[in-house]
């Protein structure tokens, strides 16, 4: 029997955004493999589960929320808090075992109430949950400023335990292709998922619900408590995902994680469950993940792309999904009216075509406009900084040196102690200047020791109190959540008066005359480092 | 007399402003107890500075945001892509005035910008308008997805979210600039007695409040917000309502962009607006405009956006560490949700009428 290609679609037109996501991942591993040699080994295959075991854990607990027609924006927050406290703990003496049953517990009520909220007090979700990530990346400072070190023996061990992969690995000699420890825990927690979402009354509920809330509330399904559950489900897979990332990099800190968010809600999208919520696979979104860490992989790859661009593309591709998914929609509504009218159909149509031109066209305009500024910004620099960025991603705000550091007021010593570290260049430069003029540089290489003149660093002084330094106006924006903005400690003696105030530039937060004060010591350093 | 059926009693009640305006004086009266010398204002040749302009100063970029931010949640929509494009405003702003900080190859007029505070590569009017013009086509985008793609708000923009953040970092290659022409910095350092980014939000403010009260966009707003089918049948072109929307969403983040940038005198694509967007959106939810759209009050929204700022500014002062900031926000904001749940206001009601009786 003949059978065309769209009668074909619109008969299965349930897998039809899992088929798109399966030809993506094999076009996008595919071009990866093509280009990069380095790609074509199994052993790269196996790391991109390696890698990501918690984006996978973190993704399945999202599916059930986003299918019951929800979302979760917690889930970095809870990772990073898990990882904080499974440090914290581990370093107070706990055992590696009762420290993993702790945190998941605490994952898993931490969601509950979140859910509760959501549903007792119809809160909406994003409301909800943004305030749950909130108190809980807040959490983690309460706990510890700086990364907490893991060094327990349980989770070295598990972290360093190799599974060999059957005929790829040879298990004399322990090398070839391997899987760790992690990766097992999430597969089994992608087939439990499986197992729940499609097998159990629960799953069928939560589906029913993001269907619609109110038929299966007319239906007699119990969906308060299904609602709960679900943000329960995803609290739990976080904190797991929390416990694998700790074991993975070995320390917990509270900046682990950031806008973990939505890598995690662009792979289910990606995997074929639409916000809308009603529809989707668990294992779509095992999928869905695999496509965004082949993408963060051939970037990592290529090398010269900067990472950036990994945002533009998970971009780009989820609002191609969102567009095919919508497009199967309106098929969808499209087939239940063919009986109809011919005059609705062919409203239909016209409709159909019109949106699914509108989502193309926004696709197009998107890339065109990206590589259109890519070029022009590289007429305009004369190629690229690249080196800089790149080590500016990679760099950390260090402790400043300064810290706690307090000026005696004696003569002969310092009157002001200017710290700066690290910017996108990783700079630690400590200028310590007198009174009499002397101004010490320390980049911490090297110590420079250079002259201005005694009325200059009386005349910054000045400038200095005048803005009002010593008043209540001037207090500490230490935050520790930017990756590549600077960070100041300003300490400055005057008659008599110490007072060391600290501040980030990237935030807004500073009060109004502290960046005027830095600016003002910035040129008394400055010159003597140009000098 | 009962105090429900006193027509000033359930004005007062009914305001929209009585929440936020009640829960800004809460902080402040702690700062009162907690906080020495936080309501001194101090003049410093004719401007005033102080705690209290402290939050107004910090605070004007959310409360631009806020605007905007209205007029999306009221359409029932939700717009969380303004921290990006406050980025990408940015970048634009600081690449248009100097390019060459990018370049490997330094020009020969490095050394002007960065001891020359007039010089600039484009006039700032230049510079604010193509800005401003790209921030709007970036709402404009999130609204033609949503009202014509149909795609859900959350996910559109989702999308400039995420992808907003990598197109801001391309425009300045990665590189955070330094923006040293003076007259730019005024948006956001300036003084006239009082901060002139101050003036900026009573600006927008206006042009809002315009907008919505004076021509009958207010109306058709909370009318899509209530039922946007409804809408539709009774003449109200939704789809151009949602777009406008979204729209001015884009161009207030794009003012809010600048007036950042040019407050911290960088074009930092990776951390400016970080986390604005969620401030926004609970200072609208402070304001009493119901996430899922309908009924709003601008003025409610400023003050919401103001409350945040208070309770981080009150934070910072008390000498609690910033990094705690975050999670103390979420407690506020989970006080509100609760004071604003519909529980509890039910129970609240049955007290007061008890009480009045």
């Amino acid at each position: 029997m003949p059978t065309s290609i769209g009668g074909l679609l619109s008969r299965n037109k349930r897998f039809v955004p899992l088929a798109v996501t399966i030809v993506m991942l094999l076009l996008a591993y595919g071009f990866g493999a093509y280009h990069y040699a380095a790609m074509r080994e199994p052993q790269v295959f196996f790391n991109l589960f390696r890698n990501y075991p918690f984006l996978l854990i973190s993704a399945v607990g999202m599916t059930f929320v986003i299918i019951s027609g929800g979302i979760d924006l917690s889930v970095s927050g809870v990772v990073a808090l898990t990882t904080v406290v499974v440090a914290a703990l581990l370093r107070a003496g706990w055992d590696a075992w009762a420290v993993i049953g702790f945190v998941l517990a605490m994952g898993t009520l931490y969601g509950a109430l979140m859910g509760s909220f959501i549903t007792y007090l119809k809160v909406q979700p994003f409301i909800a949950t943004l305030a749950g990530m909130w108190i809980a990346r807040g959490m983690c400072f309460f706990i510890s400023d700086d990364a907490i070190p893991i060094r327990d023996r349980t989770f070295r061990i598990l972290a360093r335990t190799k599974i060999l992969i059957p005929g790829l690995a040879d298990p004399d000699t322990k090398t070839g292709a391997f899987v760790s420890f992690l990766v097992v825990a999430a597969i089994v927690v992608l087939l439990v998922a499986i197992y729940v979402a499609h097998y159990t009354r629960f799953g069928r509920t939560v589906y029913a619900l993001g269907g619609n809330e109110r038929s299966a509330q007319l239906m007699g399904l119990p969906v308060q408590r299904t609602k709960v559950l679900v943000y329960t489900i995803s609290g739990f897979c976080s904190a797991l995902a929390g416990v694998t990332l700790s074991i993975s990099v070995m320390s917990g800190h509270g900046l682990y994680a950031s806008n973990f968010e939505m890598d995690v809600i662009a792979s289910v999208v990606m995997g074929g469950a639409p916000l809308s919520g009603g529809t989707g696979y668990v294992f779509g979104t095992l999928l869905g993940v695999l496509v965004n860490i082949v993408i963060q992989s051939i970037i990592q790859f290529n090398g010269q792309l900067s990472s950036w661009w990994t945002k533009i593309v998970i971009g780009a591709l989820t609002l191609m999904f969102i567009g095919v998914q919508s497009y199967m929609l309106t098929r969808k509504g499209r087939a239940k009216q063919r009986t109809a009218a011919r005059a609705d159909r062919s409203i239909l149509m016209r409709r159909r075509r019109k949106q699914v031109v509108t989502i193309a066209a926004a696709a197009a305009v998107l890339l065109v406009a990206v590589r259109g500024v890519n070029r022009w910004v590289r007429q305009a620099t004369g190629g690229g900084v690249e080196a800089v960025a790149v080590q500016g991603e990679a760099c950390q705000d260090p402790p400043l040196r300064t810290l706690g550091l307090t000026v005696p007021t004696s003569d002969g010593a310092p009157v002001i102690v200017f710290e700066r570290n690290g910017g996108p260049r990783c700079v630690g430069e400590v200028f310590t200047v007198f009174a009499d003029g002397r101004v010490v540089a320390d980049d911490g290489k090297e110590v420079r020791e250079e002259r201005s003149t005694p009325a200059e660093v009386a005349q910054v002084l000045a400038e200095i109190d005048g803005l009002g330094w010593f008043s209540d106006e001037l207090y500490d924006t230490w935050h520790t959540r930017c990756r590549e903005c600077y960070g100041y400690a300003v300490t400055v003696a005057s008659q008599g008066r110490v007072k060391q105030v600290k501040g980030v530039d990237g935030g807004t937060d500073a009060p109004a005359r502290y960046w005027d004060a830095v600016k003002a010591i910035h040129g008394l350093v400055r010159k003597e480092k140009e000098r | 007399m009962s105090p429900a059926g006193n027509p000033r009693h359930r004005k007062l009640t009914e305001s929209r402003l009585l929440f936020p305006v009640l829960a800004l004086a809460l902080i402040l009266v702690f700062d009162f107890f907690y906080v020495p010398g936080f309501f001194t204002i101090t003049n410093r040749d004719g401007n005033l500075y102080g705690n209290l302009i402290d939050i107004l100063r910090n605070g004007s970029a959310v409360m631009l945001l806020a605007i905007g931010m209205t007029f999306v949640i009221a359409t029932g929509g939700v717009d969380l892509s303004v921290g990006a494009v406050m980025a990408i405003a940015a970048s634009v702003a600081a690449v248009m005035m100097n390019p060459v900080i990018l370049g490997t190859s330094i020009g020969t007029d490095i050394e002007k910008f960065v001891t020359d505070p007039s010089f600039t590569y484009s006039p700032l009017w230049e510079v604010i308008l193509v800005t401003l013009a790209v921030s709007t086509l970036c709402g404009l985008w999130n609204g033609l997805l949503i009202a014509y793609g149909r795609i859900q708000a959350i996910m559109a923009t989702l999308i400039l979210m995420i992808a907003g953040r990598g197109i801001a970092q391309l425009i300045t290659n990665g590189v955070r600039i330094q923006i040293f022409y003076e007259p730019f910095a005024y948006i956001g350092n300036g003084w006239l007695v009082l901060p002139f980014s101050l003036y900026i939000v009573a600006a927008v403010f206006a042009l809002a409040w315009v907008l919505t009260r004076r021509t009958a966009i207010g109306l058709f707003i909370e009318s899509v917000g209530i039922n946007a089918t409804s809408s539709y049948f009774s003449g109200i072109n939704e789809k151009r309502i949602k777009v406008l929307a979204y729209a001015f969403s884009g161009f207030c983040a794009g003012v809010a962009g600048l007036v950042a940038s040019s407050n911290i005198r960088t074009s930092d694509a990776n951390n400016l607006g970080w986390g604005y967007e969620l401030d926004a959106i609970l200072a609208v939810a402070i304001g009493g405009t119901l996430t899922t759209g309908g009924r709003f009050s601008l003025a409610a929204s400023l003050v919401g956006a103001l409350v945040m700022q208070a309770t981080t500014t009150s934070i910072l002062a008390i000498g609690v560490p910033a990094f705690a900031v975050q999670a103390i926000k979420g407690f506020v904001v989970v006080l509100v949700l609760l004071l604003y749940s519909e529980q509890l206001r039910a129970l609240l009601r049955k007290l007061t009428s008890q009480w009045g009786a």
